[in-house]
């Protein structure tokens, strides 16, 4: 091997390697840990008692965690439904090409670079039952008749936590579906219009279709992030009113660092894993695809 | 004409609705500038009607905003140079070599980017405090940029692949090593990709919650984002004042998306789908 090619390797196994070390290591270390009993005062050390499918068991056995899967599952739903959703309608209305189209586009993502954290604060105080903004605008407009009391009401906080997050999401959504809808080729747009079809049947039979691939991506994109929230979540509602917006990561972290029952954290942990990886394996497989086509 | 004339209101109308999706960001700056009785005041005002900079002070002198920011600068500016320097290196092999490491490779760290922070806090923590690593900002720049290496090589990796060969060619015809036409030609020619994803990258650890929140526990090491959490602690919040921290906090970071938009646009949409 010439001294070129074994610094290529040296090239691509250094970055690899970082990666594996630091999250595939904790990983590992993450499935261990939820065989064992893991407290404060035996954390230093590997040597602790094996529990088998304990802590697995406990955390199935509590109704915050069932809940906490529900929650989960219903936030990444409505996630995925309305990022995609309008993240496809804005990005079409950006398409026309006017003047200034993709500099305006591309200032959404405004939103997206923003510290989860500070998204979480903003929307924390737009909410706020008395002097936000959100009920001043409903009552104003005769939504509603009072204040909504969007972050203290178990039936009501999840709708705040995914408004919030959507707005958050929804611009990056929109970006990869902005660049698949201008790769899209005109002259199939052209033969349409000939052939008789209008904007709708156009977008229905020609858009849509070929921007599906790009589509699923987005989706499986987007499941990953709902499954990755914390930040907004902690800064918004803490997981709260009594678990009506804790998700599984916050529920996995408090076990671990406010009960210090790390044992059960890290076994909460491996259970969202698995979801993470099938989701992360449609994801790669979407993307290659694409790239074929 | 009428074409202009609907251009025009094209430009009008998108024009309003990206103002209005940012009108979180307006309510952040301008609730920063409202005094106490403003921010109480029903109903609320889009203008501050006498704008202060009180909780700028406040939050300067009495928050000691300045050492969460240098905080977070201080774990954002190693994750960004640690971060360009191997997805670039990475990025670049894997256009170069042929082997089926390549593929493995790819696939990895694809898969590895994806496990959110807040479920490896829990080994993590465990890992680094056998290794006594808690309480150091060495812990949280090793934790946060994992992932940001594995994010930098799927942005750049499709990027490299338009580096000519024949550059590199006549680079090593001239007698240049490898190395030299990877520092030479190759990186000045993917500057703004590398800009790119050091503009990212810094932007995402410096907006780093998670691991500064689970592996440090001393209030003087803590950045900006773990500051601003303490301050909603309470139910009701100084919202002035926490708008008017959240305000200085975000600063640089709207300043260069600001600065680099038409590029990152370029870089995620190459990134995250090819």
């Amino acid at each position: 091997m010439d001294r070129s090619s074994i610094l290529l390797r040296a090239f691509l196994l250094i970055p690899v390697t970082y990666v594996v070390c630091l999250i595939g290591m904790p990983i590992a270390y993450n499935l261990l840990a939820s065989v064992q009993e893991v407290n404060l005062g035996n954390i230093g050390t590997l040597n602790r008692p094996f529990v088998g499918l304990d802590n697995f068991q406990a955390a199935l056995q509590d109704p915050v965690f069932r809940q906490v899967v529900r929650n989960s599952a219903v936030f990444v739903f409505v996630n995925v439904l309305f990022q995609v959703g309008i993240g496809t309608i804005v990005a079409a209305s950006f398409a026309g090409d006017f003047p200034g189209s993709a500099t305006l586009r591309g200032l959404l993502l405004a939103a997206w670079i923003l510290p989860a954290l500070v998204v979480g604060t903003i929307w924390k105080w737009m909410f706020a039952s008395q002097n936000g903004v959100v009920n001043f605008l409903l009552v104003k407009l005769g939504i509603a008749s009072g204040p909504v009391h969007w972050l203290s009401d178990p039936g009501l906080s999840m709708s705040a936590l995914n408004i919030a997050h959507v707005w958050f999401g929804m611009p990056f959504s929109m970006i990869l579906i902005a660049a698949a809808l201008a790769s899209v080729p005109n002259e199939l747009y052209e033969a349409a219009a000939i052939d008789g079809a209008g904007p709708l049947r156009r977008f229905r039979y020609i858009t849509i279709p070929a921007i599906a691939p790009t589509l699923l991506a987005v989706a499986c994109l987007v499941t990953i992030a709902s499954l990755r929230a914390f930040d907004v979540v902690l800064a918004l509602t803490r997981g709260g009113p009594v678990n009506s917006t804790n998700v599984l990561p916050l529920l996995s972290y408090d076990t671990s660092f406010q009960e210090f029952d790390f044992g059960r954290g890290a076994a909460i942990g491996t259970f969202a894993f698995v979801i993470v990886i099938a989701v992360a394996l449609i994801y790669v497989r979407s993307v290659r695809t694409e790239q074929v086509s | 004409m009428r074409h202009r004339t609907t251009d025009f209101v094209s430009t009008a109308v998108a024009l309003a609705g990206v103002l209005l999706y940012l009108f979180p960001i307006y309510w952040m700056i301008s609730s920063g500038f409202k005094t106490q009785a403003e921010i109480f005041a029903d109903p609320p005002t889009f203008f501050p009607a006498a704008a202060t900079l009180e909780s700028f002070r406040y939050v300067i002198h009495r928050e000691n905003i300045a050492r969460y920011l240098f905080n977070s600068v201080i774990i954002a500016a190693p994750v960004m140079i640690l971060t360009v320097t191997l997805s670039a290196m990475g990025a670049y092999a894997m256009n170069r070599l042929h082997s089926r490491m390549v593929d493995i490779g790819l696939v990895v760290v694809l898969i590895l980017q994806v496990f959110p922070e807040a479920l490896l806090a829990t080994p993590v923590f465990i890992i680094f405090k056998s290794l006594n690593l808690l309480n150091t900002f060495t812990a949280v720049v090793l934790a946060a940029s994992a992932r940001a290496v594995a994010f930098g090589m799927i942005v750049l990796r499709p990027m490299f692949r338009q580096v000519p060969i024949e550059l590199e060619e006549a680079s090593a015809v001239d007698g240049c090593t490898r190395m030299q036409t990877f520092f030479r030609i190759v990186l000045p020619l993917m500057r703004v990709p590398l800009i790119v994803v050091a503009a990212i990258t810094f932007a995402q650890a410096y907006g780093q919650f998670v691991y500064p929140l689970a592996l440090l526990n001393k209030q003087e090491m803590q950045p900006g984002t773990v500051g601003i959490f303490g301050f909603i602690g309470a139910e009701i919040a100084d919202w002035h004042r926490v708008m008017a921290f959240a305000t200085i906090f975000v600063a640089p970071i709207l300043l260069l998306f600001l600065l680099l938009q038409r590029q990152i646009v370029t870089g995620l949409t190459s990134g995250a789908l090819k």
